[in-house]
């Protein structure tokens, strides 16, 4: 079972995939200069309704393998130390420890 | 001839035509069409594929109900839980008023 934040990025992620269309279409009226502004503004409005989990800067790429948000190398997916445990065990291939 | 010499209203119509003949839309004032919204690539479906795919033995039992497997940590949990319960260790009755509770009775 991933921890709390995990499962709440999870959801995030759900969200945004669900949704995405949908804003995107809004978003592309209510930025539309060419369009008139109460069409513009209703757009707005209808975006703000949309709920918190499907804006996707509320996605936060977390370690696979902890959970943890910060230091996380993007190619791996994994946090600095989880990083360290797995490269040193050789579970990632191609990857070993720099020595010259 | 140089573009300095050219009439605006001239420069305007050769970009009018310009956007005609290589199909761009013309627009002079460079208002904002939203249309970045829609030329850029959808990023939901490599946002779900981030976590990779877990084996969760509560949803597989969830799923095949017919096949009758048996979570043996679940049903271990469900053992305990009843065993606290008969020593009087469960957990207590649901409130139903707010005199009942020891948390909403509180001043804060």
């Amino acid at each position: 079972m991933p921890c709390a934040r995990v499962i709440r990025d999870i959801k995030a992620r759900k969200g945004v995939g669900a949704n995405e269309i949908a804003r995107r279409a809004y978003l592309m009226v209510a930025r539309n200069q060419t369009l008139p502004t109460q069409v513009r503004l209703h757009a707005q409005m209808q975006l703000n309704t949309f709920g918190r989990y499907t804006r996707p800067t509320t996605v936060n790429n977390r370690c696979h393998e902890t959970g943890r948000g910060r230091g996380v190398i993007s190619e791996f997916g994994l946090s600095r130390f989880q990083f360290r445990i797995k490269a040193l065990r050789g579970e990632l291939p191609g990857v070993h420890k720099a020595s010259w | 001839m140089n573009a300095a010499f050219m009439q605006p209203s001239r420069l305007a119509t050769l970009k009018q035509l310009q956007c005609n003949i290589f199909q761009t839309s013309y627009n002079p004032q460079s208002l904002r069409t939203g249309a970045k919204y829609f030329r850029a690539r959808l990023r939901g479906p490599s946002m779900m594929a981030y976590y990779p795919k877990t084996f969760d033995i509560a949803q597989i039992t969830r799923q095949y109900r017919d096949l009758e497997i048996v979570n043996e940590d679940e049903e271990e949990r469900f053992q305990d839980v009843l065993e606290r319960k008969r020593r009087g260790k469960g957990a207590p009755k649901k409130a139903k008023s707010a005199a009942d509770s020891r948390r909403l009775g509180k001043k804060r």
